[in-house]
Order: C-alpha cells, then structure tokens, then sequence
C-alpha cells in the first residue's frame, strides 16, 4: 500500500494547522519574552493560510485509498472550522491577557484541535474518523481544563472527557461489528453490505457521534462543559465540534441512506427524525429557565444540533438531497459566526473575583447585560445582532440557514419536523430576546465593565460583520455551499 | 484452534462490563479503566473478524486504537490529578460545583 504524494499535498490545510500548532509550542521553548501578543496573530494567520490552502486547492477527490475525500463539501467545511479557530484565537487572546493565563500551548492545543477537525471534514473512512475525531477530541479536553485555577474547568474536562471518550469507545466498538459485517470500514464497502451486524454497528457510531454533536438524549454533558470550560474555548467547541462532528455525520447518513434493504435506511432516518425532534423540543425548553447566559448558549446550542439534523433527516429523501447538504453548511457557517460573537459577548461581561482563584457563582447572569445599551452601546448592537441571529429573525444569517433547512425538510416532505422547527424557534426567540431586553430596557446594574481588548472587538466586529452579509447577501456563500453539496449526487 | 466466535462473544461480554462500570462505578479511575476495556473490546473485535475473514486491516486497526488509547489515557489522567488536586478526592458524587 503506498500512497502519492499529491495525497498528502491534498491534506495541505491540515499540515499548515498542525505545522502552526508544532510552531507555536516550540516559540514556548525558545522564546524567553513575556510578551505574547504575537501568539494570536500567529493562530489566525495559520489559519487564514490554511482556510487559503483548502479554497485554492481545488478537489483532487479520493485519497489514501478511498479513506478520505477532498472535495467541495471538505473545502466547505475546513473553511468554517478555520473561520471558528481565528475568531476563538481572537476572543482567547483578550480573555486570557486579562487572566494572566496567556500561554502557546492554548494556541497550538486550538490548531491541533482544528487539523482534526478539517480532517474529520474529508473522512469517508470509519478508522480514519475515529482517529480524527480523537485528534479533535484530545485537543479539547485539554483545553477545557487549561485554566488550572479553581474548581469549574477541571470538572468542566473532567465530565467532558468521561462522556466524550466514553462515545467514542462506543463508536469505535460499532465501527469493529461494521467491519465485521463489510469487511472494510471504508464507507464505500460499507454502503454494499448488509445484515444486522451492520445495522447494529451503524447504530452504535450514530450514537457516538451523537455525542459529539450534543443531541437529545446524548446531550447531558453540554451544559456543565460549555459553563466550567474557558468561555473562548466554548466559543471554539460550539463552533468547531459541532461543525465537523455534522460533516461526517452527513456523510455517514448519506451511506446510510442508501443502504440495503431499504427498511433498514428508513429505520435510520427514522432515528435521526426522533433525535432531531427531542433535541429541537428539549434544547429550546430547558434553556428557557437559564438564567445564566453562558448556559442557555449551552442549551441553544442543544437545538441548534437539533435544527441541523433536521437537514441531515431531509438528506434521506433523493430529490431534496442537494437543497439538505446545502442547508446543513450553511446552517454551520452562520452558526460558527453567531455563536462564536455571543460567547465573545459573554467572555467580556464575565464577572471576576477579586482574586485570580475566585469564582463567582453568578458570573453570566443576565444581570450582567442590564442597561448594557447605555454603557455601551457597540457591545450591546453587536450582542443584540447574535441574539437575533439565533432566534432565527431576518435579516440575519441565523434566519437564512433556518429558512433553507425548513424548506430542505418541505421539499423532503418532513413537514411535520419543518413544523416543529418553526414552533420551537418561536420558542427559542423568548429567551434570546430577553437578553435583548435586558440590556435596552432594564437599569444598569452598579458595576464597571473591563476595556474590551483590540483583539476581541475585531473578532466581534467580524462577526457582526459576517453574521449582518450572510443575512443580507447569502447568494454568494448560498452558491458554494449549493456547489459544495455535489457529495451526495 | 479456538473458534472466533469464542472471541467476539468475550469481547461482547467485556464491552458490556465496561458499558455497565461507566454507567454504575463513582471512582474516577473504575470508569476511567471501563473505558479502557470498552476500546480493547473492540480491538478484540477487529482482530477476531480479522482472523475469521483472513483479512489483515483489523491487524492493523488495533494497533491505530492501541495508539490513540494511549493519548487519551495521558490526557484522562492529567485531568483526573487535576480533580483530586483542587478536590481532594476521586469520588464522582463530590464533583458537582456545575449543575442547574
């Protein structure tokens, strides 16, 4: 078995992020200045490179055999995850600075974490998104408890490793009778086999990777983990995991889908529908009764993966295949911008101690946004734009990646899922509006707010940014994600 | 020679013990080496079909997971000393300062 280079040169954007990542450690070693202002311009340097190297490399296909794909749906997703990691790199520089926790292992932890990601993006091998997804996985365990300063972020990577190595043991036991059954864990050998091996296999990596994109009922870890972890590094999971963990799960489903006998791709669409209903149905009920902002992102972000399977469950059916693949990216790239912004909003209103080691218990509560639009007003825009997003209102990017999914899931004839997807983002505009109201119309509370650091209000600037363009003009990113949808055809 | 069948159905039965220890066990480190049965029951998995079918990718699969169980395991346990550190002990039920 040998393999060509220009298979590796096809894996170009995840060499420049690992290649960051070895970089930035070895600046560590090296460099003996205090100053580390450097660090993060560095990261979203790899990164925009890398996000070049994936858009200028066109789509050599099939490589290593079959185990992975580079193609317009891989580019797709590297990009987003490459968006993700520069403005997470933007909003950790300030928060950390602040903290005094400034270091390049959080940097090359976050690049390493990203390569597993742009690779997870290209898998259509069951070992080689095992082994992805624990590139991914490791990094962000590691980064959850990168601050070793009180209790939360220690339990935060504590219940975030149980859980997440606990799925993958289970994908990867799944991935095992999968073998069995095809005799390849590539997705092209398993789309020909058959049998309840195979069914019983399939079914256990649905649930690990189910984890990994927080669904109902795998989602109980996602509160406690988005809460205790460093807010730029929940940016980070929110934005990244999720995105790659729904790249390969499209890409599974889809062989799924076309598996033999057709009882067996129905039953798994079946599945999917239930996971997507309970998620869209719990996510956006528990998060009503937060009262700390930073967890109902947490539960908003439960519904939001709920939304996505939506237009996984919509891929099932052949003639609303490309409209589906469509949606879910870009679903994901709206979602990456919105609520990368949100958790940079939270991030700069975070209450602190008076020490480094205090951690105040009521540290997100939505007190902290009262009267936010009087004291600052650019803050209070820009969170206002996020929250907007999210409840899925025009015109915002959030209200374009529900319209294409809904519609996906219409032209799918799921109408009872398109149904529940608007009735629960009625619900979810409840609490993201009350955020709204919290901070236009309530009193300030008496306190005083940090100075934003530069590096933060240009992550927020490019959100807003980015969040405003893709709901005002979406043809343009509409197109490629259209073009970047061919996988399926 | 043992039959392959012996083998998968001992991997079964252990992926099930540490299924059922992750669930039940409150020591950090009885699940932290739950999980670690679970991963070498499926390795036990890929080389029993691996030697059923005559088809040698299992082989090298198992060696793929032995790899990547090591790097989990250098992580789980940082993390795991990191808790008994700020805690003081390794009992599942004292780590709960997140919840609703």
């Amino acid at each position: 078995m040998n393999f060509p280079t220009q298979d590796f040169a096809a894996l170009a954007p995840v060499g420049i992020l690992s290649g960051g990542a070895l970089i930035l450690l070895l600046s560590e070693v090296f460099l003996a200045s205090t100053r580390r202002g450097y660090q993060a311009s560095l990261t979203v340097l790899f990164s925009i490179l890398a996000a070049v190297a994936a858009a200028g490399g066109g789509s050599p296909g099939v490589i290593f055999n079959g185990q992975a794909t580079v193609d317009a749906f891989s580019t797709f997703v590297t990009v987003i995850v490459c968006a993700g990691l520069a403005l997470s790199a933007l909003v950790g520089a300030g928060w950390l600075r602040a903290r005094q926790a400034e270091r390049g292992e959080f940097y090359a932890l976050a690049l390493f974490g990203a390569s597993g990601m742009a690779l997870l993006g290209s898998a259509t091998d069951l070992l080689f998104a095992f082994i992805s997804i624990e590139v991914m996985s490791i990094s962000t365990y590691a980064l959850a408890a990168y601050i070793r300063r009180g209790k939360k972020p220690a339990e935060a990577a504590f219940k975030y490793f149980i859980l997440g190595s606990f799925s993958s043991a289970l994908l990867l036991y799944g991935t095992a009778l999968v073998y069995g059954a095809a005799g390849s864990t590539l997705f092209a050998e398993i789309g020909r086999a058959q049998g309840p091996l195979l069914v019983v296999g399939l079914g256990l990596v649905a649930v690990g990777l189910s984890f990994k994109v927080a669904a109902v009922p795998f989602h109980v870890w996602t509160p406690d983990v988005y809460e205790g972890a460093p807010t730029p590094v929940t940016a980070f999971m929110a934005a990244g995991v999720k995105t790659a963990a729904f790249a390969v799960l499209t890409r599974l489903a889809l062989v799924a889908f076309q598996a033999t006998p057709a009882s067996a791709a129905n039953s798994f669409a079946w599945v999917l529908a239930a996971l997507a209903l309970v998620s869209m149905l719990f996510g956006n009920w528990l998060a009503l009764t937060q009262r700390s902002v930073k967890r109902m992102l947490a539960y908003s972000s439960i519904a939001h993966a709920g939304y996505l399977l939506v237009g996984v469950v919509a891929a099932a059916a052949a003639g609303a295949r490309e409209a589906a693949l469509s949606s879910i990216l870009f679903y994901l790239a709206s979602y990456t911008a919105t609520v990368v912004g949100a958790f940079a909003v939270v991030a700069v209103l975070e209450r602190r101690g008076r020490s480094l080691d205090e951690e105040p218990a009521d540290a997100w509560d939505l007190e902290r946004f009262a009267g936010l639009g009087r004291k600052r007003p650019g803050l209070a825009f820009a969170m206002a734009v996020f929250m907007v997003s999210l409840a899925g209102v025009p015109p915002t990017a959030g209200f374009i990646g529900k319209l294409l999914v809904f519609q996906a899931a219409i032209s799918a004839h799921a109408y009872g899922l398109a149904v529940v997807g608007m009735l629960t983002s009625a619900l979810g505009a409840y609490y993201y509006l009350r955020v709204v109201v919290y901070m236009y119309m309530r009193p300030a509370e008496d306190r005083e707010i940090g100075l934003i650091s530069p590096a933060i209000q240009v992550a927020l600037a490019l959100a807003v940014v980015a969040v405003i363009v893709l709901g005002v003009g979406p043809e343009t990113v509409s197109k490629l994600a259209r073009a970047a949808a061919a996988i399926g055809m | 020679m043992v039959p392959s069948s012996y083998y998968l159905a001992l991997a079964a039965i252990l992926f099930s013990i540490g299924l059922f220890g992750v669930v039940s066990k409150r020591n950090i480190l009885i699940v932290f080496m739950c999980i670690e049965l679970m991963l070498n029951a499926a390795n036990l998995t890929f080389l029993a079909f691996a030697r059923q079918s005559g088809n040698m990718a299992g082989h090298a699969i198992a060696f793929f997971v032995i790899a990547v169980a090591a790097a989990e395991a250098a992580v789980g346990l940082a993390i795991v000393i990191a808790i008994y550190r700020t805690r003081g002990t390794l009992h599942m039920d004292e780590v709960r300062v997140l919840r609703d």
